[in-house]
Parts: structure tokens; sequence; C-alpha cells
């Protein structure tokens, strides 16, 4: 069974070949999905004419909000948050969040196994955890907090905490975790949003409460600043990261993941290397296309990322994203890195009014 | 202060004055040879413009003479001379306007400058940061022919929501017509309380009845695809009681004729991205779709949506054509949209009998296809009569 050998091939990624499973992957979902079938016999892709991976024609994220894309009943649904699939429609939000039927939950498990210890535990053991990150409780549609509830189950040390309430982040919480972490010398991990992030770090500095965590302590960063609310620039925020809390620009590890896909790329910052190169797992693969053909751009070309997740096949293995980046060779590192420049929200409201400086510098 | 593009900056203390000053008839003519100077790509102005006008506007040299013969040709000396009569009824003065200019859409600038200048109020108009030409070579033009107006207008551009930089000009103003997103209002609305009359982001659309042989298909095709979709007046979608799909094979005809006449600009990723969605998504639900074109993706995409909820266009002339066999059923469909709706290109009886319904969702104009895009000077954008709107706020806010 193709979900077994893929599973095994993220435990192990010695025990397979990624050009033969992704082959695999995509018979898979021709043959179960009718949609995305629609969509490759339209372009003349079919298991029996398809030889590469990279022929398989990408399902883009907007297909996420019209169609039930599924291989199998699904076992979690999870729904992206308003902020970025939402279109405003004056004062009410018309929903056109994406959905993602997700039949192989067990596999999302194993592939945040496979990386998030490497990438965001300094010393790939349990630790400590402050999250500000909404629980499954409060948002159970939610794959980020699905992925976030697993970590701290499967890698939180028992004194790990959930600093965010119906209100947002809960500063006093977090602040008085810190104040006990700070005291224990032991590495911990702050798991959050930009946003909720800088929301907290502002908190402190109107408390003028300074805290230095232990060394070797990890922040793991994912989401970006969602929605229209940015306050500080990423610069500004990685600088008050070390005013309020003692954390170097070098630890703090970016996550890229998304509702639509299944795994996640991170940045190799705990490992020395580039704090705003991703890189990929090996049972995944990013390609920067040319928004206007949708061919692979030479690295260096900005594009629109497409991701081909062997983990992603009850949905759709290959996905293009509305997310703009630059593939870069890592350092060290098999396969393909990439930077993130931007979202392109293409469907807003693009009148007479269109702020232009605001997309200019989204892009 | 140091503000990059600024032209006849700082307005003059005595410029209210200066304009009251100045008959009707003078201002009037200068007004009505500068905008004819502008409309004639052979004129010195715009053999001057047209390059770095085409570049930060991001349209064809074709698609930029549509466009300004279509903005242009609203502010012509007939509906700017009927707008200037009307203002002569009323409350003159009331002090200095800023106008904040938010797209690079060619030419804008003269839809609040004319009304002002009727009103005998100075006015800087702060362009976009990505389109800095046409107002500054405007206003240049304009006060070569009438020198009288040297120091009653001004025109700048800086990146918006400088708060330093721009709190002494929202104190100096007695009004501000803002162009631009919810944010960007919402923060002049904090800055300058009162004194903010917005425009936000709004949307258009068409509505088609009655015997679709006699639809002006090239009219709706020039409705979508004139400022290459860009306009809150640019058709995103089409609402037909009738054969929606040999509209579309209409339309799609229409649209590749014209992209022999106005090809479209350079294409950004944003617009890119949202149309490559569009049509990957489009072809996974079945649905129909225009063939691709000679002109790339920016010349344009067609797609028959049977869901008739109201979706906004990614831009490059993309459009969905809405099969509805009741049109009365569309005002409620419309409804989340209110207040972000501009207008509509009507055909047939049953479109135009919606016409009150639209106006109670906040459609401010109303026209025959092909027409939509062209309205003048007298338009109330945004259901603001572009003079009474002006006389009132400043009332208002020095009550």
């Amino acid at each position: 069974m193709i979900v077994d050998r893929i599973s095994r091939f993220v435990s192990d990624p010695a025990s397979s070949k990624f050009d033969e499973l992704a082959l695999e992957a995509f018979a898979f979902g021709f043959e179960r999905i009718e949609p995305f079938r629609r969509l490759c016999e339209g372009r003349g892709a079919t298991p029996e004419s398809v030889t590469d991976w990279r022929q398989v024609p990408p399902v883009p994220t907007a297909a996420f909000k019209s169609l039930k894309l599924a291989a199998a009943p699904a076992r979690e649904v999870f729904r992206s948050s308003g902020t970025t699939g939402g279109e405003s429609a004056g004062d009410s939000q018309v929903d056109t969040r994406s959905v993602h039927h997700h039949p192989y939950p067990e596999l999302y498990r194993l592939t945040i196994d496979a990386t998030f210890p490497r990438f965001c535990l300094p010393l790939q053991a349990s630790a400590s955890m402050l999250s500000l990150i909404p629980t499954r409780e409060q948002l159970p549609d939610s794959s980020l907090s699905f992925m976030i509830d697993h970590v701290l189950t499967r890698w939180g040390a028992p004194e790990s905490l959930t600093a965010f309430g119906p209100r947002g982040v809960e500063i006093a919480k977090a602040r008085s975790w810190a104040g006990s972490r700070q005291r224990e010398h032991k590495p911990v991990v702050v798991l959050a949003t930009a946003f909720a992030l800088a929301q907290w770090l502002q908190g402190l500095e109107r408390m003028d409460l300074r805290f230095r965590l232990p060394a070797g302590s990890a922040v793991f960063e994912t989401g970006g600043f969602k929605g229209r609310t940015q306050e500080l620039t990423r610069e500004e925020l990685l600088a008050k990261l070390g005013t309020w809390l003692g954390v170097a620009p070098g630890s703090v590890v970016r996550e890229y993941g998304m509702t639509e896909l299944t795994s996640q790329c991170y940045t190799r910052a705990l490992e020395g290397g580039d704090p705003d190169l991703f890189v990929t797992p090996p049972w995944m693969r990013v390609r920067i296309l040319d928004p206007e053909t949708l061919e692979e751009t030479p690295a260096g070309t900005p594009g629109l990322i497409a991701v081909f997740d062997l983990a992603n096949l009850g949905s759709a293995v290959h996905v293009l994203t509305e997310d703009l980046g630059v593939a870069e060779n890592a350092e060290g590192v098999e396969g393909e890195g990439f930077r993130l420049l931007g979202r392109a929200e293409g469907a807003e409201l693009r009148g007479c009014s269109l702020v232009v400086e605001e997309l200019l510098r989204r892009t | 202060m140091s503000v990059p593009f600024l032209t006849g900056f700082p307005i003059d203390p005595a410029a209210e004055e200066t304009l009251r000053a100045l008959p009707s008839s003078d201002l009037l003519a200068a007004w009505g040879e500068t905008v004819e100077a502008f409309l004639d790509p052979r004129s010195p102005e715009r053999l001057a413009l047209d390059p770095a006008l085409a570049a930060s506007s991001r349209l064809s040299r074709e698609g930029l003479a549509a466009a300004l013969d279509a903005v242009l040709g609203g502010v012509r000396t007939g509906p700017a001379g009927a707008l200037l009569a009307e203002a002569d009824t009323l409350p003159q003065g009331g002090g200095p306007v800023l106008a904040v200019l938010a797209s690079n859409l060619p030419a804008l600038a003269v839809q609040p400058l004319w009304p002002a200048l009727a009103l005998r109020r100075p006015i800087l108009l702060k362009s976009s940061a990505a389109e800095p030409v046409f107002a500054p070579a405007f206003l240049s033009a304009l006060i070569r022919r009438e020198p009288r107006l040297k120091g009653t207008v001004a025109a700048a551009a800086w990146p918006g929501g400088d708060e330093a930089l721009e709190a002494p000009i929202l104190a100096a103003v007695t009004a501000v017509l803002a162009y631009g997103d919810e944010p960007a209002l919402a923060s002049l609305r904090r800055r300058a309380p009162g004194k903010v009359i917005g425009y936000g982001p709004k949307t258009s659309l068409a509505v088609i009845s009655g015997d679709l042989d006699r639809v002006d298909v090239e009219g709706l095709a020039r409705d979508v695809a004139l400022f290459d979709q860009r306009g809150c007046l640019s058709v995103a979608a089409v609402y037909v009681a009738g054969d929606s799909g040999k509209l579309a094979e209409r339309l799609e005809e229409a649209m590749a004729n014209l992209v022999g006449r106005w090809p479209p600009g350079p294409a950004d990723s944003v617009a890119l991205s949202g149309v490559q969605q569009v049509r990957l998504e489009a072809e996974m639900r079945g649905l129909w779709r225009s063939k691709p074109g000679s002109g790339g993706i920016g010349a344009g995409t067609i797609l028959v949506e049977p869901i008739p909820e109201f979706r906004p266009s990614p831009g490059l002339r993309t459009v969905r054509i809405h099969p509805l066999a009741d049109l009365n059923r569309l005002p409620e469909i419309l409804a989340p949209w209110r207040g972000k709706l501009q207008g509509a290109a009507l055909a047939g009886e049953g479109a135009w009998n919606l016409v009150p319904a639209l106006a109670e969702l906040g459609f401010s104009r109303h026209a025959a296809p092909g027409d939509l895009q062209s309205p003048d000077v007298t338009w109330h954008n945004g259901g603001h009569h572009p003079l009474r709107s002006l006389v009132q706020q400043t009332q208002c806010s020095s009550r």
C-alpha cells in the first residue's frame, strides 16, 4: 500500500526513492480523486504518460476552497483561517476558507516527528515549551493547532504550557512561565505565530519585563503576520526577542506550512544555517514556477511556490500555492532551498483604491 | 519638509483668495485646453509623458491611450463647465483640500482636482508612489495656461502612512479626499478626524437579459479590458438571464479582437497568481473556459460559473459569466458585497429594471455596455456628490 510505503520513507528515507513514490502517489490520486483526474486528463497527464513527478499538474490552493479533494474518507478536517483565504465583502466575510479533508493523520504526525525535533529542538529531545498558538479545543479545525498539539504531547516536557486564550496571548501566564524557566537553566522552546510573538513581546515591553531564557533556547515561528495588523517588521521582531527574552536571531527557526499541505519546511537556524532559507525534508520537493507559464524558473528568479508533498497524497500531492519565493541551493543540504518572498493574494478587490505600495511591499 | 516629486508645495496661504478672484470662464478655458492637450497623443505634453506614464501605470501604449481617453473624456469642457456652473451656486472656499490617490491608474488625479478648483479650494494631490508622474505634469501644464493658479495647486508623492511627514499636511487642510483600502482610510480618519471623504475599494459587474444576439459584446469587452481591469468600474462578472455559453463564446471572440487594439500591459505576480488559481480550479471543476489566446495570460480569461455567488476577479481581464434565470435574485446574491459595489453595465429590460435595487446596494453608476468605464466629472463616485460632499463635509467639520 502506497500510504505505508510513504510512511516508511518519512521515517527512513533510505527505504525507497522519492521519484518512484511520487509517480505511485500521483497514480493513487489520479484513480481516487475525480477533480484531480479531470485536471490531469485535460492536460494529457495520466499514469501511463507521466514519467517524471514534475509533469504532474499542480492543484491550486483555490481548489481546496471549492472542491472536496479526498482519496479516502477523512479522519481530520482542517480549515484555513479566514485571514488569508477570506474575501472582504462589505462588513461581512464571504467564507472562502480552504478545507483539507485529511485521511491520514498518523502520516501527518510522522512528518512532524521526522522534522520538528531535528530543526526545532536544541538538544533534539523533549523540552519545556511555551505555546502561543490556540489549542485543538480552541480551534479544532486548525492544522497548526493539530500540529502543535502533537508537538506538545510528543516532545513537550511536563512544564510545557499554552498561553493563548479567547482574547489572544495571555501575557501574564506566559510571563510567569518565562520567569520559572529562566531559573532552571535548561533550554526551552517558544512556539508562536509571528503575530502572537509580537503581541507577547510588546506586552513585556509595556511592563518593562526583561527575561533571559536559558542558553540554547529556541523560538519556533510560523505563519507570518496574518491579516493586516502588522505592527513590527521582522527585523524589529528579532530585535525585541533579543531585548525582552534574550533570544538571538540565530535561535529563531521559521516554519513553512499550510492547511492544504501535510509536511513542513524549516530553516536551519539551530544548525547554523541561513535563518531565512527553508529546506525541504526528503519526501518533499519545492519548485519555483514562472507565474505566467508555470514553467520552473532558474535558481535566483522569483516565482510561485509549488510543493510536491508525498505525505499529502490523501488530497493533492502537487500543490500550487499563492506564495512567492525564490529557489537557492542550501549549502550542506541535499536538494534545494527556497526563500519566502511574500503572498500573492490575487482575488481581492483591485479597484482604483488599490494601495499599490502595499502590494509592492508584499511582493 | 522633504518630499520627493513635489511640485508647487507649500500652497500659498492666499491661494483661496486667488482662486476666488479667478473668473470662471478663464478657469474653464485653461482647464479645457489642458485636458485637450492631454487627450492628444501628439501634443508635447503627451509625447513627454507617455513613456513614463505607461511604465508607471503598467499599461501598454495603446491601453494607456484608451485609459486617458476614458478618464479625460469625462472632464472636457462640457461636463466640467456643468460642474463649474453648479459650483457657482454653492458656498465657495472652505480651506485647502488634500487628495490621496492610491492606485497607479493614470489620470485619476483630475477627478478630485476639478471639483476642488470649481469650489475655489486649493488642493494638494498626493500621488501613489507607484505612479508619481501624471499629477505634476498635468498641474504644470495647467499653470502654464493659467499662471494665476500657481501656488493654489500642488502635487507630491511619498509612500503613504508616514505619520510624521503627513501630520502637518493633515493639520493644514480642511478636507481629505482619500482613495485607499480600508486600513489606509481608517488610518487617515484617525489622524484627520472629521475631514476624510473615503473612496474605498469597489468592483463592478454586468447584467444581461433579453436577446443575446443584440448585446453589444464589443462594449462589454471594453468594460472588462479597459485599465486592464484594474478600475473600480471594470467589469469583474456578468450575470445573464439566457444562454450563458452563447454569451461566453461571443465575449471570447470580442476579447480576442480587442487584444490586437489594446494589448495587455505587463502583469504583476499577484495578478498572474490569482489568474492561474482561477484557471486551474476551473479545469478541475470542468467549467467552460475560454481558449488561451495569442496575447498570453493577460489577454483575458472567461469562465462560465454556475454558482451564482459573486467573487472578485483577480484581474488581467478575467471575468466569470454566471447564468441566472431569475435576475430578481441578484440583489440577494450581491447583498454580502453591499458597499463594495460601484457600477453595473446593463443590457435588456430585465437588467435595467434592477436599477433601484442595485442603487440600494450602493451601485453608483449604471450604463449600457461600453459606456460603464467612461463616467464624466458629474458622476457620484461611491455615492459622493463631487461638490456637495466636499461642501457638506467642510461645513460639518468646522462646526
